[in-house]
């Protein structure tokens, strides 16, 4: 039998720069307006999180951010779509606070369900979304009349008609039943501190996982000037910061990656690798610490602001973020910030977005 | 007054042709062309020669014939058909429970066409189910092309061609299109099971009755058909391309 084979396309990650100057970060009323952080509140499960600091103030950051609060905790817990919608977990959870929740599989392939703010989307193929009866819009390649083989359903749960008794959530219900009755395993994260007093999410046993940082301490790297370039003429501006933030950004994923070529004593055949550090790098000791699980874009934004308060204002510091992969060829979606060196509020900002 | 007499009367043909001709050309004019002229009792009997004459003849005829025919009763066209309302429920009669009575009826008739099959199912059912009537069916839309027709249960009330007429709990009457469509239609089946029972006196077999389903989906797309037309329908399987 024919299969209509449907079309592949890829289209490679992007990665835009941005260089500018964030404002003063008051710790009682974190920002939430300006580049920085609306690039990190946009991002919606964080997978990873990595800090690069100069080895001299790793002891101003240790007591803020190793300590037991900072440390963000997930948990992973088996449980069916009905199971969220209804009852106490619903009452509690949904529309009484604020959780983000994401189910195992990857969008393509498998039937993906998200939750985050409030809106519950899901990714479904041809035959779960027509069981399911719920109005959704066709999700991947475009094109193909009438063979839309994938779709997406975005559902608002905090809005006034998601109460028992009205149409439209008796009719996720009803989805919930016949297309989705079997339990899944979810990823599940509470942002706000507080946990409803007999805990909803205790009947279906979780296991609580933290994500304890990962330090990696006294890297003697060759560090590069992390300063951008400026006052220079306004034709080659633009060439000139370009070729700064790819050698950067190079660096800076290097020392992420733990490779060794960064390192000050590294000599490596230049037949099998033709990396060189920047010129004017100097030698000095780095330190790495990084953040792996289920995170919340509101616990970066605080990590930031930590950062930002705790450090001295000369120092640089590099904070990066990555969030759970969207496409079938899991592609990076990430964000990486740079406070250079001796400025105050200047920052650096690469964002590498993924197609979907 | 002057009497004409026999030997003076002459005919008034005689008397116009001796003004044009000669006497002896007149005469002769007179035998062949008055006097001994003939009468055709059916002047149309030997058909016409000229073509001109055959055509209107033809006009004549098929005149004739479009006048009868017109008398004949046409059938009715569909708009004349709905605007007399004949399938029409009235709104009186779209009550669900109205139309339990048929639905028990359509299930002591399924189960009476299966037999046997009710408890194995498989080809045999199946081919049994195609040629079923449904009307007066339990049906549950379970899948659909148009996410609005799921979950749509009722009682069947008109089996049409291309669309099922439903009468749901809520006293309303849906018409949901057969294609693109998947049913599902439950048949509870009682089931006898028997278990022994030991006691000192003596074995008693009791028989315990458990009801259960048989469920089988329709698909409305291979279903397009009336179901007077599917009794001697022979169904093939085809590959569906929205499947």
């Amino acid at each position: 039998m024919l299969s209509f084979q449907q079309p592949a396309f890829y289209q490679s990650s992007k990665c835009f720069v941005t260089h500018g100057v964030m404002g003063h970060v008051d710790p009682k009323q974190p920002p939430s307006k300006g580049k920085p952080w609306t690039t990190f509140a946009g991002q919606d499960f964080v997978y990873s999180a990595d800090l690069i600091l100069p080895e001299e103030v790793f002891k101003a950051v240790q007591a803020k951010l190793l300590e037991d609060e900072a440390i963000p905790e997930y948990k992973r817990v088996v449980m069916s779509l009905h199971d969220i919608l209804s009852g106490d977990f619903f009452s509690n959870y949904i529309k009484a606070g604020s959780i983000l929740m994401l189910s195992e599989g990857r969008r393509g392939i498998d039937n993906v369900f998200a939750l985050r703010n409030g809106y519950l989307t899901m990714f479904l193929d041809k035959e779960s979304y027509e069981r399911a009866g719920l109005v959704g819009k066709p999700h991947g390649v475009k094109g193909n009349r009438g063979l839309k083989s994938r779709w997406f359903v975005e559902i608002d749960l905090n809005s006034s008609s998601m109460i028992k008794g009205k149409k439209g959530y008796d009719r996720l219900i009803y989805a919930s039943k016949n297309a989705f009755s079997e339990p899944m395993t979810w990823l599940f994260c509470n942002v706000v501190s507080t946990v409803p007093d007999p805990d909803p999410l205790a009947a279906f046993s979780p296991t609580t996982c933290t994500s304890n940082p990962s330090i990696t301490r006294d890297i003697g790297a060759l560090v590069p000037s992390l300063t951008p370039p400026t006052g220079t003429a306004e034709h080659t501006a633009r060439d000139e910061l370009e070729d700064f933030s790819s050698e950067v950004y190079e660096w800076l994923s290097l020392v992420r990656l733990q490779s060794p070529r960064i390192l000050a004593n590294d000599q490596i055949d230049p037949y099998l690798s033709l990396y060189r550090v920047p010129e004017g790098s100097k030698p000095a000791r780095v330190c790495k610490i990084s953040w792996r699980g289920f995170l919340s874009p509101s616990w970066t934004r605080q990590a930031m602001i930590d950062l930002i308060t705790a450090l001295p204002s000369k120092t640089w510091f590099s904070f990066s973020t990555t969030i759970f992969t969207k496409g079938l060829a899991g592609d990076n979606t990430e964000c990486t910030f740079l406070r250079p060196p001796n400025s105050s509020g200047e920052y650096l900002m690469w964002e590498v977005k993924s197609h979907e | 007054m002057i009497v004409p007499t026999k030997k003076d009367h002459q005919s008034i043909a005689a008397d116009l042709l001796n003004r044009a001709f000669d006497p002896e050309e007149a005469t002769k004019i007179l035998t062949e062309k008055v006097i001994q002229r003939p009468l055709f009792l059916c002047p149309t009997s030997p058909p016409p020669a000229d073509a001109r004459r055959a055509r209107q003849l033809a006009a004549k005829r098929a005149k004739e014939q479009r006048r009868t025919k017109s008398l004949k009763p046409k059938p009715l066209s569909a708009t004349q058909r709905k605007k007399q309302g004949l399938y029409k429920i009235p709104k009186e009669g779209q009550k669900y429970k109205l139309f339990e009575p048929l639905h028990n009826l359509w299930l002591g008739y399924i189960r009476e066409i299966l037999g046997n099959e009710v408890y194995t199912g498989g080809e045999a059912a199946a081919a049994k189910l195609a040629s079923a009537d449904f009307h007066g069916a339990g049906v549950e839309v379970v899948r659909s092309g148009c996410v609005s027709r799921v979950g749509i249960k009722g009682i069947v009330v008109k089996d049409g061609k291309f669309a099922f007429e439903i009468v749901t709990t809520k006293n309303k009457v849906k018409v949901v299109p057969k294609e693109g469509t998947i049913f599902r239609i439950e048949v509870p089946v009682p089931m006898i099971t028997k278990t022994t029972e030991t006691s000192e006196d003596k074995e008693s077999e009791r028989e315990e009755k458990k009801e259960s389903k048989m469920v089988f989906e329709l698909h409305g797309d291979q279903f397009q058909f009336r179901s007077a037309d599917r009794a001697t329908r022979k169904f093939r399987a085809h590959f569906s391309k929205t499947l």
